[in-house]
């Protein structure tokens, strides 16, 4: 577990948690998200990555697909059993563009797909996409409390 | 003789409830589960509700769900694009006008907020409104009471109002083009609906949901969706969101020949789909881009997307690309490949 990268960035965009085997892929990705403004946390397996979830709060999770033991599907799975967890947005990241792999993401209520190689443009957009449903339903969360409290409400 | 009434306002309601559905009740998204819950708890009050969210969203779904379940509900809802009525004639149209007030005007007219008496206003594309017709709703807002074009008179008025934007009004207001009194006033209840492409999720569900319905509606063969057909509308990006969805789906219900979807029947944009934000949208600065690499740039990612769409088959791609297969190769010759700068790993 690493979160050292981005720690320098003026202002966080919002906590990326880079699950991958591929330690230059780790690498990588956080130097790369820090410099754009992320605040970065990873972890090298689909187990680590789920026990960095248990102390880290993070805005969206990037699962690699092919990892040994727990692969990225199951990763997925686990999440969606966990009601704490199920609500972060999963962007899969793999290699292999095969159809069945996309059906289950799919299935699995995965949030983006992203094949490698992958596009440092396209990456970010996806990320800022998640990143914006996550603001919206804060500011949601803020006007059900509104609602639901008529102090608070003005007309 | 009696004329025959096409059926009790009870299954108008229900429409409306099966239209909210997939929008609110069916989608997964925690999002759409907020968004419900908020309309259910603010239909019961009379607040002023700001509806904020792209095209085809379902803003004016949220508006009739919001009026249909509060006590307004057998009063009129009555919604107005402000977008679409000319800035001149929807000040009239609004609040109606005296006689001889302009001319053409040859009688006296009810407004749109007369008609909609006891029951509830939808405002949409409110950011179009013209600065002066702003100040005129502020005091209505306020007032609770309106003025006639021409009249020297106000009249009362019992009127909910709920309005949408498909602009940020917040940044409307920072440039100056929207009243930040008038945003404030309105904005009493803020909902905000996410495009669909930040709520991938949701669309498998709303898929299926709009083949029940057009199924049902067309009686007959029942039509399905093949499993990779499905994949494809989940990776696309939907600037249209759910109303273009359910157009998709309708048209293809109506065409299908053999009761399924395939990857084959879906329109070309979406069976080659490139994201917008796999092809660089180039921006030209004051310090001016070399425009032949930015060409470049965006010839090797169309070049790379139909690579990736055919699973590496160039014949398929130049096809797609409408190239000859040699060209195609002698392009990614030149170019070398996966060498490109932005792909990272």
């Amino acid at each position: 577990m690493n979160s050292a990268a981005g720690n320098n960035a003026a202002q966080a965009k919002g906590r990326i948690l880079v699950v991958d085997d591929d330690p230059n892929a780790v690498e990588i990705l956080s130097r790369m998200l820090g410099r754009e403004g992320y605040t970065c946390v990873s972890a090298s397996s689909g187990a680590s990555g789920l026990d960095a979830l248990k102390s880290e709060l993070v805005d969206v999770i990037l699962l690699d697909v092919m990892m040994p033991e727990m692969d990225g599907l199951e990763v997925c799975e686990r999440l969606r059993a966990d009601e704490k967890l199920r609500r972060i947005p999963v962007i899969l990241l793999t290699a292999k563009d095969d159809m069945e792999t996309r059906s289950r993401g799919m299935a699995l209520g995965v949030s983006e797909y992203l094949t490698k190689p992958i596009n440092r443009r396209e990456l970010f957009t996806r990320i800022d996409a998640q990143l914006h449903a996550r603001a919206i339903d804060r500011q949601l969360s803020k006007t059900a409390e509104a609602v639901a409290d008529p102090s608070k409400k003005s007309s | 003789m009696r004329l025959q009434w096409p059926g009790p306002p009870v299954s108008f309601l229900t429409h409306f409830w099966r239209a909210m559905e997939p929008f609110l009740v069916k989608g997964t998204h925690p999002v759409m589960e907020k968004i419900l819950n908020i309309c259910q708890r603010v239909a019961v009050t009379d607040s002023t509700v700001l509806v904020a969210g792209e095209s085809g969203t379902g803003k004016e779904l949220i508006a009739r769900f919001i009026h249909a379940h509060s006590r307004r509900s057998s009063n009129p809802f009555i919604a107005v694009n402000c977008g679409a009525i000319p800035p001149d004639l929807l000040e009239s149209e609004m609040f109606g006008h005296e006689r001889g007030a302009f001319t053409g005007a040859v009688g006296s007219r009810m407004g749109l907020f007369q008609l909609a008496n006891g029951g509830t206003i939808f405002l949409d594309e409110i950011g179009e409104m013209t600065a002066a017709l702003q100040v005129k709703l502020l005091r209505v807002l306020q007032e609770r009471e309106i003025r006639p074009v021409g009249a020297d008179r106000t009249i009362k008025v019992d009127v909910r109002v709920i309005a949408a934007s498909n602009r940020d009004l917040a940044t409307e207001v920072e440039k100056g083009r929207f009243r930040e009194d008038l945003f404030y006033r309105l904005q009493v209840i803020p909902i905000t609906v996410p495009p669909l492409r930040e709520r991938r999720s949701d669309i498998p569900i709303l898929v299926q949901h709009f083949l029940d319905k057009h199924n049902q509606q067309r009686p007959g063969q029942l039509v399905r969706i093949a499993e990779d057909a499905m994949v494809h509308l989940w990776e696309y990006d939907w600037p249209g969101n759910v109303r273009e969805l359910e157009n998709l789906i309708e048209r293809m219900v109506i065409l299908s020949e053999d009761g399924t979807i395939r990857v084959d029947s879906l329109p070309p944009n979406i069976r080659s789909f490139i994201s917008d934000k796999k092809i660089p949208r180039p921006t030209l600065t004051d310090e001016g881009i070399d425009l032949n690499q930015a060409v470049e740039e965006f010839e090797y990612r169309l070049i790379d997307e139909a690579l990736r769409r055919t699973k590496g088959n160039k014949q398929a791609a130049a096809r797609l690309l409408g190239l000859k297969r040699t060209t195609l190769v002698a392009k990614l010759r030149r170019k070398g490949t996966g060498s490109a700068q932005g792909y990272v790993i």
